[in-house]
């Protein structure tokens, strides 16, 4: 990071190659699959470290800041979509509701039910889901990130886990609690 | 029923996730505006934009206030400068008064450096 803050774009570049990908992910996991905006987001995220490198504290680990970064953005993007509009809740009722008839989902569509199924709980587990199972973070480091309680993260992620035991037959069978 | 670990069933599910790849436009424009927030950076290396800036914004006012009365301080108590009514300071040191009467009974005028109290 003080090599980009003295302009070392080499540094910077490196960078960008380092995260661009696993934050390209948990944008488009987080923001309702959509290849654009996560576009959108990741330049965001990065035009961010671009013109305020000084606000990373180095207090923190880099990749726990930027995932902090990451999802300040997306809970100004609820936000802003709440404002616009309240039917987003509707919708996703729907769409869980068709997912959840499905039992024939193949190992390979599973992620996609998952996260289908994960709308019903909301984007605060979501977030907690996808740092720890995606990205593998402790939950020490979930809790930071998300600045909640560790106890917080902990409840949230055996929620999320308990739905879709419940909900998905494919995990039905595979997940034991 | 050979059950395995949810959490390890979970994390190797969503590692082995594909979403594809961001735009490479998004690169090119980072790239961009990282020279450009650099060269800018560069250029106001020697501007004294930002101590104007500072001077006469409204920021730090004690501090200003402070270093305003300390030079007055030292303005009015510097023995340098001397305060006798008429006399003025030349680049030689030497003392020359003028010094200015209504009834023109005391006269003293300056007369290449040296001093000359002609009417007294």
């Amino acid at each position: 990071m003080q090599q980009i803050v003295s302009g070392d774009q080499a540094a910077f570049g490196k960078l960008y190659h380092r995260y661009k990908s696993r934050m390209y992910y948990y944008f488009y996991r987080m923001l309702g699959n959509s290849a654009e905006q996560a576009n959108d987001f990741l330049q965001e995220l990065f035009m961010k470290l671009i013109e305020k490198p000084e606000s990373y504290n180095p207090a923190y680990n880099f990749s726990t800041w930027l995932y902090s970064v990451a999802n300040n953005l997306c809970k100004n993007e609820y936000r802003r979509r709440e404002v616009r509009q309240g039917y987003q809740a509707s919708e996703i009722q729907e769409t869980s509701d068709d997912c959840l008839n499905d039992y024939s989902v193949e190992p390979e569509q599973a992620v996609e039910k998952i996260f289908q199924t994960l709308e019903l709980l909301g984007e605060e587990h979501r977030s907690a889901f996808l740092l720890r199972y995606r990205e593998g973070f402790s939950i020490k480091e979930v809790a930071e990130i998300l600045e909640l309680p560790e106890g917080t993260v902990k409840s949230r992620l055996f929620y999320a886990k308990k739905l879709l035991a419940e909900k998905l037959e494919y995990l039905k069978d595979e997940i034991a609690f | 029923m050979n059950k395995k670990n949810p959490d390890q069933l979970l994390s190797q599910l969503l590692k082995n996730d594909h979403v594809g790849e961001p735009d490479k436009a998004i690169e090119d424009r980072l790239m961009y505006s990282f020279l450009l927030k650099n060269s800018e950076s560069k250029l106001k290396q020697n501007s004294f934009g930002n101590f104007f800036g500072w001077i006469f914004s409204s920021q730090s006012l004690g501090l200003k206030t402070a270093m305003v009365s300390l030079v007055l301080f030292f303005s009015l108590f510097n023995n340098q400068l001397n305060f006798e009514p008429g006399s003025t300071a030349t680049s030689d040191s030497l003392c020359i008064h003028r010094i200015l009467v209504a009834d023109t009974s005391h006269l003293v005028l300056p007369i290449d450096s040296i001093r000359n109290d002609s009417l007294n």
